[in-house]
């Protein structure tokens, strides 16, 4: 296998001694857009979490680059890694533009942001369609218009791996299906994506890889492609799901 | 609304430093005593002593105090993200006031050339600093819940210990104890405001440089990690700089309360969320909000005092109330 850019090797996790996650394997390389699914509890966002490093794992140990996590120093890290998290508070005070330059931290080091930085950071607004809002205070946006935001300050940070939890919370249908085309379109430039998600027809619409967790650890692991062929995936969800052919690839009907 | 960061913090930088320093300028020549322009250009006495050895002195402790209890505030404020949070949620200053209350009632007044109120509001607040800094530590990582909870647990401790002490001394100690508590600007010696102005200015100057991660942490501290700032180390010298800064203050003046709370507070209403403008302001402006009421306080019942800490605190409640009805507690 060709050098992965992200590695994941027995990692385990536990809540005080409810062990969430056990022996759980994964390697991503550049332009894989996987999907991480699975019930509630399952544990997608603590593996998340553990992969941005925001959690220590129990046991186990995350490469990057062939580097273990661990000893990446916190800028450069963040130059390689951006997460965005399942929810952040509401009533931030800041503008919508200077969350966004946050996305910048890690790549410069002067008081204020440069002119470049700010052409970025009014590159990914518009891919987001939040430009036109980023004289606003967050406090003062929906929470969809906020989720907008913050998914442009992840892509601001210019990342070769998009750790994303649940990032269609609170968008309209229109707004998902934007995301997650922003998303398909940065995975073709080369960048490494990992979408925590409930909505398996996104899923299997926009990513090229279904990672779902049941048990403590990886249950499925598959192509999307393949997700129409093999369906015993979708037994981990509902027994009440079936999945068909549709006209945009493989689609999930319930009964 | 189409002016950068850059421009914004300039014009209110500027805004700002030159109220400071009108405030030192002007703040002085306010008193019971009226001092004639003319005999303070010709040094004559008392006009002259009365100016240099009483009001100036008071008027720069009551600029740096007010200073350093704005500029704990806004960053307990960010740290924490709770905009309630004051130089006095994390228990320190209080545990400055027992120090010194300890020191009030046992009488102790100068050893080594320091004097007790000063050595036991240090060592009172080291002690909380200590206290609360092994309480929240967890596998060597420190979280803004552990830090606030621990913070409020020794705060009411130390506030009972304080009652305790009061009630147990004898009627001039409890007397000057209630007076001590108030908070309140006095004169002091030159020798022990250099050295005050000294810690303030280089403790603010660390705390003002990393106004960036503050940005990044008022966020949320799993955005700030995963942006590149390195939280425990941030939340650790955020608390020991707070901590210094309002606990050498508690040392000079007494618990002087809702600078701390107000100015941040109005700073970040006018001028947005940004730390890299709203920390230097809220110093800056403190500092003259706080000698201001002592020069209120100093005329306005004249020739009796009213304490600073009683001046701001009629202003602050009321703010606060209005705030609330506002709804801007942010």
């Amino acid at each position: 296998m060709s050098a992965a850019l992200l590695q994941v090797r027995e990692i385990g996790w536990r809540a005080g001694a409810v062990p969430v996650l056990r022996g759980v394997g994964l390697d991503v390389t550049a332009g894989e857009f996987v999907a991480i699914m699975g019930r509630n509890g399952a544990g997608k966002s603590t593996l998340l979490d553990i992969i941005a490093g925001i959690r220590k794992p129990s046991e186990g140990i995350i490469t990057i680059r062939n580097r273990p996590l661990v000893t990446w120093p916190a800028a450069e890290r963040a130059r390689i890694v951006a997460h965005l998290p399942q929810s952040l508070r509401s009533d931030l005070t800041m503008r919508a533009e200077a969350l966004v330059l946050m996305g910048r931290y890690a790549h410069q080091s002067q008081w204020f942001e440069s002119t470049g930085d700010l052409e970025i950071a009014h590159a990914e607004m518009q891919r987001c369609d939040c430009f036109h809002y980023r004289d606003r205070t967050l406090g003062t946006l929906s929470g969809g218009e906020r989720q907008r935001v913050f998914l442009a300050a992840c892509l601001a940070q210019r990342p070769q791996v998009l750790l994303l939890d649940e990032p269609t919370t609170f968008l309209d249908i229109d707004q998902q299906l934007h995301c997650f085309t922003v998303l398909r379109d940065e995975v073709r430039r080369g960048t490494a994506c990992l979408a925590v998600t409930h909505d398996l027809n996104l899923a299997l619409t926009f990513c090229t890889r279904l990672v779902v967790l049941a048990n403590h650890g990886v249950a499925f692991d598959l192509p999307a492609a393949s997700a129409l062929a093999d369906p015993a995936w979708l037994r981990v969800f509902s027994g009440r799901l079936r999945v068909e052919a549709g006209t945009a690839g493989a689609r999930v009907g319930y009964q | 609304m189409t002016r950068t960061p850059k421009q914004l913090s300039a014009v209110w930088l500027a805004g700002s430093a030159a109220v400071f320093i009108a405030a030192a300028a002007l703040l002085p020549f306010i008193g019971p005593s009226r001092l004639e322009w003319l005999q303070v250009w010709h040094r004559r006495e008392p006009e002259w002593s009365i100016l240099t050895q009483l009001r100036v002195s008071r008027t720069l402790l009551g600029l740096f105090a007010g200073g350093a209890l704005a500029l704990a505030g806004s960053v307990f404020q960010s740290m924490l993200r709770d905009a309630l949070a004051t130089p006095y949620t994390l228990g320190v200053s209080t545990g400055a006031s027992l120090g010194a209350v300890l020191a009030i009632a046992g009488n102790l007044h100068t050893t080594l050339g320091v004097t007790g109120v000063w050595a036991g509001a240090l060592a009172g607040a080291a002690l909380v600093l200590l206290l609360v800094m092994g309480a929240a530590r967890k596998d060597s990582l420190v979280s803004v819940s552990g830090l606030l909870l621990a913070g409020i647990a020794i705060n009411s401790v130390c506030g009972a210990l304080i009652l305790l002490v009061h009630g147990l001394s004898g009627v001039s100690q409890s007397f000057a104890i209630s007076r001590w508590l108030i908070g309140s600007l006095d004169a002091v010696e030159y020798s022990t405001l250099a050295v005050y102005v000294a810690v303030v200015s280089i403790t603010g100057a660390a705390v003002i440089r990393q106004a960036r991660q503050w940005n990044l942490l008022a966020v949320g501290e799993a955005w700030a990690a995963t942006r590149g700032a390195h939280v425990t180390e941030s939340l650790v010298a955020g608390y020991v700089a707070g901590s210094v800064l309002a606990a050498t203050t508690v040392a000079l003046t007494g618990p002087i309360g809702f600078v701390g709370l107000v100015v941040p507070h109005l700073v970040r209403s006018r001028v947005g969320g940004d730390d890299r403008i709203v920390m230097p302001c809220a110093f800056l402006l403190g500092g003259v909000l706080l000698a201001s009421c002592d020069a209120l306080g100093r005329v306005l019942l004249a020739p009796a005092e009213i304490p600073a800490g009683a001046i701001t605190a009629f202003i602050g409640g009321p703010h606060l109330v209005w705030m609330v009805r506002k709804g801007s507690t942010r």
